[in-house]
């Protein structure tokens, strides 16, 4: 197991690599002048935009420009933004908010996904199974941008007018609290997929040969579905969880931008929009990071659930 | 209750993330009841770089720097300068230029006095090119900025300019190139706040320490150091020691958004106080909901659409370039595009400013019969490029434009987004696209000169954004006899007189002004925008 997953860590390393040139090389590619672009509708001092670029070693071909960037990375050093501040600095800051509202997005997903599809499963073809294939079938087909400012405003405004302080409209100042609907908003699709996902799935576990014949042995039903039908029903959840995570983690932006959070969803769009390289190569670095640890983990969760998974 | 081992992961998954959550939450305020020692909150962009006064020519950095610093001029309601940090500021010759400091002023961080010394070390070092501060050129009509801009790869081989003399502790002494009448207006911009000693480090640089938490000498004081990317809001503290008036609340607080949908949305909640900039979506909403407390005033910014006349020939004729104004429904853009947050442009300098005349530029009114027969006399092209930037609010108002010129000119017109507007200047510059294209114009200093120098002035070809490549002889002449006026209203009669040379020649033509609409809470009043777009925080008074 443990060779296993060092393994699987070393495997990591050329995807990192190829990652980190790919989309340096897609940063370089997008049309616009760093420089300028910094300026806004003004144009910059002619002089100025010469001592710019040779300081950022923009005039560099890209090859070079990349070994410079790859040097300062094995020193550890991330780079800096066309405004001087370190990316680590600005990755430790918005990462955090946004680890925070994928995590609160997880746990929201894991909870109501599972459990209204769990619900619907046993209630398999009855008017409540057939409520909640209607109701997910709305949360997936209605985008994101309108359900956050539809929430922000029902839940956020109208209730602070009325004198109910439950949901803050923005920011992160509250805590757990500023979470709560952003991370809602965030996984709204995940928890229908998988509120129909486990319905699925679990409605198939429980025609299967083994149910029966533990039903037959006389079983309590609280155990048949949850030690026999659930926990095989479990992987293809467990894997779209951990897919999920890495997308959430990506996707934030359009929540962060309506609930203000300053996450990586919000800088990686600007940073793309200004063209600062070692931000996005620094961000979409850890955002590969992240998603090969979510499918690691994943892996070994197989393992877990089904004992005929084996890693030598 | 035995748990089946499936549920214990799935619980553990929950509770991992639920502590990954929790963490970094920080202080959490309460719900809002404190309202005594709770500060005036300000809506605000991310301000794109730390706070270096001679690097920030964004509006979300000066806004923040205003509040801390106090300018040596500032503008009064009449739109005139007066002054602030200056105790007097007097020339015979529109060249040298005797700037006295008014008592008083002091630091933030020691309460030592404000020197003229500090002014001079600070313009030097704004415009020393290894330093690469972006209001740099506002120091080049100052004699001795070349030295200090000798190019790239050059060595700089001085860091002072020869026009910049302390006569005393108070008093400094300018010396420019060449006269120029509106150097008193430019006083109040960013670039030219002074520097206390201890913002330099031992490399003769701004310290980084510095411009985390800069210490000015205006009204308010930083709290503690902002750290860019992590901090959603900055907060400040009325400074005791200042000697201006001071507005009645102690805290200010700018908290940042991305998305001024939610910005609005917080402030209808009540979150916020003051909100400048309200999206074109809120506008009817902010109008009921807001009433007295919505502002609506002009902005000082114009938007254009140009024409590359230095290498495209298609526009050379002026009667062409006059037909394609009058062929523009400027009233139905402004109203209905932009939901009456723009107004229809007649004049290339702005209402907000001494000079405007109403009415000035006549082809700007819409006129499709007249259009439709001066484009056929001129025997105008049959099809027509507008290419614009899709990184701002700008696909709507060009596709009304191209509607009209399609309607009332009878000829193609092709529609061309661009990535962003570096990528329009880009090829303006290396001369590969050949349609016309949108541009805009925000002033650097309230002044009507300001609207023309950088813009269409033949210098402004390589240096500033004569992105027509326009050039008239004339023209410049009457900027050099404004710039060398003895008083600012004899400089502005020349300057209209430069204005009536672009009404007739149209390198650009002026399609609308921007307006500001900002509205503020119940728990102020008095607020009012400047002629910079700034609050002036010594009128706002906190009502809880």
């Amino acid at each position: 197991m443990g060779r296993y997953i060092i393994r699987r860590l070393i495997q990591a390393i050329p995807v990192l690599l190829g990652a980190t040139l790919l989309i340096y090389a897609i940063v370089f590619a997008l049309p616009g002048d760093p420089i300028a672009a910094l300026a806004g509708d003004k144009r910059l001092d002619p002089n100025i935009v010469k001592v710019l670029r040779e300081q950022y070693h923009l005039n560099d071909p890209f090859l070079v420009q990349y070994w410079h960037y790859l040097t300062g990375l094995f020193r550890g050093d991330f780079g800096a933004t066309f405004a001087g501040v370190p990316v680590t600095d600005i990755m430790a800051g918005k990462f955090q908010v946004t680890i925070n509202l994928a995590g609160t997005a997880l746990v929201m997903e894991a909870v109501i996904g599972v459990g209204l599809g769990l619900y619907a499963a046993l209630r398999h073809g009855k008017a409540q199974d057939s409520l909640i294939l209607a109701a997910t079938l709305v949360l997936i087909s209605v985008p994101t941008l309108v359900t956050g400012f539809m929430l922000q405003l029902l839940l956020g405004v109208k209730l602070k007018q009325a004198g109910i302080d439950l949901f803050p409209v923005a920011g992160v100042a509250e805590g757990l609290r500023s979470y709560l609907l952003p991370g809602f908003v965030l996984a709204g699709a995940s928890i229908a997929y998988l509120t129909r996902l486990t319905r699925t799935s679990l409605v198939e576990t429980l025609r299967a040969d083994y149910i029966r014949t533990a039903v037959a042995k006389g079983l309590p039903r609280r155990r048949v579905v949850g030690r026999h039908a659930l926990r095989n029903a479990l992987i293809p959840l467990i894997t779209f969880l951990g897919a999920d995570l890495g997308t959430l983690m990506g996707g934030a932006v359009i929540t962060e931008a309506i609930f203000n959070l300053p996450g990586i969803g919000q800088q990686l769009f600007t940073s793309v929009y200004l063209r600062e390289q070692p931000v996005v190569v620094g961000i979409v670095t850890v955002l590969v990071l992240i998603y090969i640890l979510a499918n690691l983990v994943v892996d070994l969760l197989y393992a877990v659930l089904d004992p005929r998974i084996r890693y030598e | 209750m035995r748990f089946t081992k499936g549920a214990r992961i799935a619980a553990g998954t929950a509770l991992l993330a639920l502590g990954l959550a929790a963490c970094g939450s920080g202080a959490s305020t309460g719900g809002g009841t404190a309202s005594a020692d709770l500060p005036v909150r300000m809506e605000l962009g991310e301000p794109q770089k730390l706070f270096y006064p001679g690097d920030t020519s964004e509006s979300e950095g000066a806004e923040v720097l205003a509040a801390v610093f106090a300018p040596l001029v500032d503008y009064d309601e009449n739109k005139q300068v007066v002054n602030e940090a200056a105790e007097s500021i007097e020339t015979t010759d529109n060249k040298v230029w005797t700037i006295k400091l008014k008592p008083g002023y002091t630091w933030q961080d020691d309460g030592s006095a404000v020197t003229a010394q500090n002014y001079v070390d600070a313009w030097n070092y704004a415009a020393n090119q290894d330093n690469a501060q972006s209001s740099n050129g506002f120091f080049n009509r100052i004699e001795g900025w070349a030295d200090l801009n000798p190019g790239e790869g050059q060595t700089v081989s001085t860091k002072e300019m020869k026009g910049l003399k302390v006569v005393d502790d108070n008093t400094f002494q300018v010396t420019l190139t060449q006269p120029f009448s509106q150097f008193k207006t430019m006083l109040g911009y960013t670039a030219f706040y002074p520097l206390p000693s201890s913002a330099f480090g031992d490399d003769g640089k701004i310290t980084e320490t510095y411009a985390k938490q800069p210490i000015g000498q205006g009204l308010f004081k930083f709290d503690k150091p902002y750290n860019k990317g992590t901090d959603q809001t900055i907060d400040l503290t009325l400074y005791g020691k200042f000697p201006g008036k001071k507005p009645n609340f102690d805290k200010l607080q700018f908290k940042m958004y991305t998305s001024p949908e939610t910005a609005f949305n917080d402030l209808a909640a009540g979150n916020v106080d003051v909100d400048d900039s309200l999206p074109p979506s809120a506008i009817s909403r902010a109008k009921s909901e807001f009433g007295e407390r919505y502002i609506d005033q002009a902005d000082a910014t114009i938007a254009y659409i140009g024409f590359p006349l230095q290498y495209n020939k298609t526009y050379a004729n002026i009667k062409v370039r006059e037909a394609i104004s009058l062929a523009i429904d400027r009233k139905t853009i402004a109203e209905t595009v932009f939901s009456g947050t723009r107004a229809p442009a007649d004049d290339f300098i702005n209402p907000l400013l001494d000079g405007y005349r109403q009415g000035a530029c006549a082809v700007c009114t819409y006129d499709p019969a007249r259009a439709k027969t001066e484009y056929t006399e001129a025997n105008g092209p049959k099809t027509l490029e507008l290419g614009y930037n899709a990184d701002g609010p700008h696909k709507e108002w060009i596709e009304a434009v191209a509607n009209n010129l399609r309607a009332n000119l009878g000829v193609q017109v092709s529609v061309k987004p661009f990535e962003k507007f570096a990528s329009i200047l880009d090829e303006l510059d290396q001369k590969t696209y050949g349609g016309m294209f949108r541009m805009g114009w925000a002033i650097d200093y309230p002044s009507a000169e300001n609207y023309l120098t950088p813009v269409f002035s033949t210098v402004a070809i390589k240096t500033g954004s004569n992105y027509a490549g326009w050039s008239n002889k004339e023209f410049d002449d009457l900027l050099a006899k404004g710039d060398s006026a003895p008083t600012q209203a004899e400089g502005l009669k020349f300057y209209q007189q430069a204005d009536d040379i672009l009404i007739k020649e149209l390198p650009y033509i002026p399609v609308y002004y921007y307006r500001i609409n900002a509205a503020f809470s119940q728990n102020v009043k008095g607020v009012k925008i400047n002629l910079l777009n700034q609050v002036e925080w010594s009128e706002v008074e906190k009502t809880v």
